[in-house]
């Protein structure tokens, strides 16, 4: 479109509709730099009032996330100086490090289970996918709409039977049971958004490789597969994403081996109700991978969010 | 890929290997790949979703496995459809359903409407919009409640500086009137994004030439909002609506960290209520009625989203 | 209209899809207002009655 085109807004208007976007994106992301902010803070800082905007940074929330400590008396803290400087920390406050927390194993969890899930819901979406792009299915309409559906379904009424049935077959609050678990959720949105993604790879690349002698299998790997890198990562991102932000599932259906961190973030307590810097500290330690991973596909996300129906 | 790369592959695979897999007709293969996903999905699914119906007629309780199981017909569905509570949380849940799609289509058509004026740096901004919808709910929402505290709190402190009213004098999680709000903008701060991006797909899908041509035909730029762009954005304004409208029906772990379904009922959601019911009185075979119901509305919703999104794919 | 009407009788796939559509909405709408317990009891019946229909009539021929 050339600049001189009718259509074309002027330049105050863009310049209105840039402040007023500019205005909204800044109001947005409030709550997410006071997240971050709030991980620095003093405990006083945190709950000040009024909030303090401009506060001394300290890491003691993350050191908080990450140990659990006792109280001890005065002479004891004389008798044992702090070696590091996160008992340093501890110490000023009368206290000295017991132990790792939980948080560390519970974030552990996180990445173990969301990347199975991952690995796994890609595996068998990519194989489901390109049946679905290339092949004449018997009752694909409605194969594909049963597949979505799961996805739809609201989880506690899906959490009773499988509770039930995990606790029948020894797999609840085990990571092999979340995994299949969010598999199963995601496996509707990798079906979905792949089969969009190799339904524009031309079927003239495979119809080349298939005359030069190639079976239909080894031209799905040695043609298709490597067409569809992007399309498989941005997918394998939502799909990591999801497991990795997904509540309600893990939060009836574990209790201590497999929690993930979404559950037990918000359980941080301190003294007297939550210790709000070791909650931010874990928020944030939490979130900042979504938000470059978000940064990352943001030319994908219209598709991921619509299962691959509007491309842009 | 060039001749000579073809030609190393097939010699690097075994012979007898490729002949096996060349022996499998197309139909195998397509169901060999299918399988797996259809057999997966029936097992986490299907299966539990049977056993669902199947319990919703009988009196079961989880926590007592050994009492005996009476089949009691449809009273489970008689009972929760008759029960003024559940319709209760069922009308909490409309009044959160409502606001949050009005206020989401709102804020978030406008924005994509600003946004498609394509001026500098608009990539920047969109992308610093989204963030919000992409975190999990469960955290952002515990850590709203810090957000919310009266007197701590930065929402607060914000309101009171914008209309001078004292910091310490209301509580949005804490007072009736106002913890369904309070629901309501913590899901419309993060869920505007989701609409913004769906209606800017649409306004972006609307071919130049025809506002050109209502341009010629000398067509105020109001005329041309409500006959081109409303009309043209509409499908995906509807797809938009209809899965945030599924997805907020269903809605748990943001509700459940915020305010927990206080203070009293208020914002006491169905799935929250279900949860209730089924975790904390395990009443299971009166929550699995209760889930069947839940099951076979998101079930129709979802039949018609389907269809919006077939409608909104060939453009 | 008379397209519709027509669509009906001659069993395609369009007008029956609305009418499922319409049984959906309404079942959904009884199941949230606020006005009258009847249609909240009956609404479960009609969501049922809807998507019910939608999975048979999505058969139909266009």
């Amino acid at each position: 479109m050339s600049a001189h085109s009718i259509t074309e807004p002027s330049n105050g208007q863009k310049w209105l509709a840039g402040v007023l976007v500019a205005a909204y994106a800044i109001i947005t992301i409030l709550p997410l730099l006071w997240i971050i902010a709030t991980g620095f803070k003093s405990s006083p800082d945190a709950i000040a009032y009024p909030p303090k905007v401009l506060f001394q940074p300290t890491l003691e929330g993350y050191v908080n996330l990450f140990t659990t400590q006792t109280r001890q008396s005065a002479e004891f803290l004389a008798e044992n100086p702090p070696t590091t400087w996160y008992e340093e920390i501890v110490h000023d406050k009368g206290m000295v490090i017991a132990g790792p927390s939980r948080f560390g194993e519970r974030f552990m969890n996180s990445v173990i289970i969301g990347f199975g899930a991952t690995f796994l819901s890609v595996v068998l979406g990519t194989l489901a996918a390109y049946a679905f792009s290339r092949y004449r299915v018997p009752l694909k309409d409605d194969l594909l709409f049963f597949i979505l559906s799961t996805r739809m379904m609201p989880p506690i009424a899906v959490a009773i039977p499988i509770f039930l049935m995990f606790r029948n077959i020894g797999l609840s609050d085990t990571h092999a049971g979340m995994i299949l678990l969010y598999t199963a959720v995601n496996l509707s949105l990798a079906v979905w958004l792949l089969k969009g993604f190799i339904d524009e790879i031309p079927r003239e690349y495979e119809e080349a490789a298939l005359i030069d002698g190639y079976t239909r299998f080894q031209a799905f790997v040695k043609v298709v597969l490597p067409q569809a890198t992007t399309g498989i990562a941005a997918t394998a991102i939502f799909c990591l994403i999801f497991s990795w932000n997904e509540y309600a599932f893990a939060v009836l259906l574990t209790s201590g081996t497999a929690q993930t961190a979404p559950p037990f973030i918000p359980t941080i307590i301190g003294v007297g109700g939550q210790d709000w810097p070791a909650v931010a500290a874990g928020a944030t330690i939490f979130l900042v991978p979504v938000m470059v991973f978000t940064i990352l596909l943001r030319k994908h996300l219209l598709r991921g969010i619509t299962f691959g129906a509007v491309r842009k | 890929m060039s001749q000579l790369s073809m030609d190393s592959v097939a010699r690097a695979t075994p012979p007898r290997l490729s002949r096996r897999i060349r022996g499998l007709s197309d139909r195998t293969i397509a169901w060999l790949f299918i399988a797996p996903t259809i057999f997966l999905l029936l097992a986490v699914n299907i299966f539990p979703l049977i056993w669902t119906i199947r319990l919703s007629f009988t009196n079961f309780a989880a926590n007592r496995p050994n009492a005996e199981v009476q089949w009691v017909g449809l009273r489970n569905y008689q009972r929760i459809l008759t029960d003024p509570d559940t319709w209760a949380t069922m009308q909490a849940t409309a009044h959160f359903l409502i606001w949050t799609i009005l206020l989401q289509v709102l804020i978030g058509f406008t924005l994509a409407w600003l946004i498609n004026r394509k001026f500098r740096g608009n990539d920047l901004w969109t992308t610093i919009i989204v963030l919000p919808m992409m975190l999990s709910p469960a955290v952002v929402g515990n850590f709203w409640t810090l957000l919310y505290q009266p007197q701590i709190g930065l929402f607060n402190s914000i309101v009171a500086f914008l209309t001078g009213a004292d910091p310490t004098s209301f509580s949005m999680i804490g007072d009736v009137d106002l913890a369904p709000w309070a629901i309501i903008i913590v899901d419309t701060w993060m869920w505007t994004p989701f609409v913004m991006l769906i209606c800017l797909a649409g306004l972006r899908s609307i071919p130049e030439s025809i506002y050109e041509a209502a341009e010629c035909d000398r067509a105020s730029k109001w005329r041309q909002f409500w006959t081109i762009t409303v009309p043209m954005v509409l499908p995906f304004l509807m797809l938009a609506v209809l899965f945030r409208g599924i997805e907020n029906f269903k809605m748990f772990d943001l509700v459940v960290q915020l305010t927990g379904g206080g203070p009293g009922n208020t914002t006491t959601l169905t799935s929250i209520e279900l949860k209730r019911e089924a975790f904390e009185k395990w009443r299971t075979g009166y929550s699995s009625a209760y889930a069947v119901i839940l099951f076979v509305t998101v079930f129709g919703l979802a039949s018609i989203y389907v269809k919006a999104l077939n409608r909104v794919k060939d453009r | 209209m008379k397209g519709f009407v027509h669509g009906l009788f001659r069993l395609r796939r369009g007008p029956w899809e609305m009418v499922a559509s319409v049984l959906i909405a309404a079942g959904v709408v009884m199941l949230m207002q606020p006005f009258a317990m009847w249609a909240y009891t009956w609404s479960f019946l009609v969501t049922l009655t809807g998507t019910v229909m939608f999975i048979i009539v999505s058969h139909f021929p266009e």
